[in-house]
């Protein structure tokens, strides 16, 4: 298989990820739980990952929240920093994983910055949608479906600015562009732990510099004779047994990352990103590219775009269609009713499958729309 | 030299600290916090061995490690808490 969608999740983890998943099952008790091996085992896997997810985002180990997934980080965010019915700015390409818990909250969303690849554009609008006041700002780092870059750097210097808390979501960029909490200065910055992190499904983290509101109550091995949640991180976000297995593996990749460094994994596959977007375009696709752009990219195949997803299903190769789960993206690039094929790269893409993907688009039959 | 035991109300603070004092070659043991020692029920703590605690105390202590209590060995050999103060 030639694996194109790693803007869902990373296929191909590092040796070392999955042997610490395995080990993790057969090694490790209920971490926090007991003074016993098992139980000290598993929480020093889990404090390794901490450790590693501190180095690359340069915070401290008990500010990096063990959650489930991105989304489990942004819903714990956003409803620490957003009152039912608050004020909210957002960026023109979130992700239903933001949109939808701020619609729970019936909050008043201003969208800003709609064009696609245009840092003025979206700094523009941003300011000007801050300046109007806000209880909180949310924005993506990277598109899920285009890949555009945000200049997060200017928007959360707008954010200090104008005294606004803000939440990054670095579902697309954690592990493939810098990214620092220290420098940043965010609320919080939350990610998954299994696309540009490399470890498994089931994993994510919430980088805290703000105090967090519990989603969920529970047990977490302290203070236990208290009924209120402990208040202090990391204990107060974890209630329950987590995943032990999966942050064993999530430590793996974190360790590669802090090996090889982010910059070498962007250099590989914005190499393949170039070599795509050329390709397209001379077979004579509309791509959407520009300037800021990851390693992801969307074009219209000239034809349906699930169908043409499917066509490449067909010969092994592996990519997605449709909204992407972020139709305020879509909305903004004006594609909202087609949807687009979306290629994105991973650490491990080569020359060769890029070539071969080039090699099935061009023999795309083309239907009307 | 005496024998101590330092609480942290999280097992993610006991070790932030052990790995402190281990980055300073202080050899400790992480370890469940005795039941009478942990009013608020459940904790970890580090136990070690030594005649200096000030110098591990302000290793903690510049490493932002949230300290919970300190309890030592008295001259009856039992633990008891002990006041500290870094200031």
């Amino acid at each position: 298989m030639i694996y194109l969608d790693n803007g869902a999740t990373s296929f191909h983890k590092p040796p070392q990820v999955y042997r610490a998943v395995a080990d993790a099952m057969r090694t490790c008790g209920n971490p926090g739980r007991g003074g016993y091996r098992e139980a000290m085992t598993a929480a020093r896997k889990l404090f390794g990952c901490r450790e590693q997810a501190a180095q690359l985002f340069s915070c401290s180990p008990e500010q990096v929240v063990l959650t489930n997934n991105c989304t489990h980080g942004l819903n714990i965010a956003i409803r620490s920093l957003v009152k039912p019915g608050g004020r909210v700015v957002i960026s023109g390409f979130e992700h239903n994983a933001v949109t939808r818990p701020l619609h729970a909250l019936k909050a008043q969303i201003t969208a800003a910055g709609r064009d696609l690849f245009d840092w003025e554009d979206t700094l523009e609008a941003f300011e000007a949608a801050l300046k109007k006041g806000a209880d909180a700002a949310v924005f993506t780092h990277v598109s899920n479906v285009f890949g555009y870059i945000l200049p997060v750097d200017q928007m959360a210097k707008l954010c200090r600015q104008y005294q606004i808390p803000f939440i990054l979501d670095a579902a697309q960029s954690a592990g493939t562009l810098p990214l620092s909490m220290e420098q940043l200065g965010a609320d919080f910055i939350a990610m998954p732990g299994h696309k540009g992190l490399l470890g498994p499904q089931g994993t994510g983290l919430l980088l805290c510099g703000a105090e967090g509101q519990p989603l969920l109550q529970g047990g977490t091995g302290s203070e236990s004779r208290q009924q209120e949640m402990p208040d202090y991180l990391p204990d107060r976000l974890e209630p329950g047994t987590l995943n032990v297995p999966g942050f064993a593996g999530l430590r793996e990749g974190l360790r590669y990352l802090n090996r090889v460094g982010t910059d070498a994994v962007y250099r590989r596959e914005h190499d393949q990103l170039q070599r795509c977007i050329h390709g397209l375009k001379e077979l004579g696709m509309k791509v959407f590219s520009g300037p800021h752009q990851s390693a992801t990219v969307s074009f219209l195949p000239g034809m349906d775009c699930e169908e043409a997803a499917q066509f490449f299903a067909d010969r092994g190769i592996a990519l997605r269609a449709g909204l992407h789960c972020a139709p305020l993206a879509h909305e903004s690039a004006g594609t909202l009713e087609t949807g687009t094929v979306r290629v994105s790269f991973g650490y491990d893409c080569a020359d060769g499958e890029t070539y071969d993907f080039l090699r099935a688009a061009s023999k795309l039959p083309r239907f009307s729309q | 030299m005496k024998f101590y035991y330092i609480t942290f109300r999280s097992v993610t603070h006991a070790q932030r600290g052990e790995r402190a004092l281990q980055r300073e070659g202080v050899r400790c043991i992480l370890l469940r916090t005795p039941k009478w020692m942990e009013q608020r029920g459940c904790g970890y703590s580090l136990r070690l061995w030594t005649d200096q605690v000030y110098p591990v105390l302000k290793i903690l202590q510049a490493g932002k490690v949230p300290l919970g209590k300190v309890y030592r060995q008295g001259a009856d050999g039992q633990l008891e808490e002990w006041n500290f103060d870094l200031s």
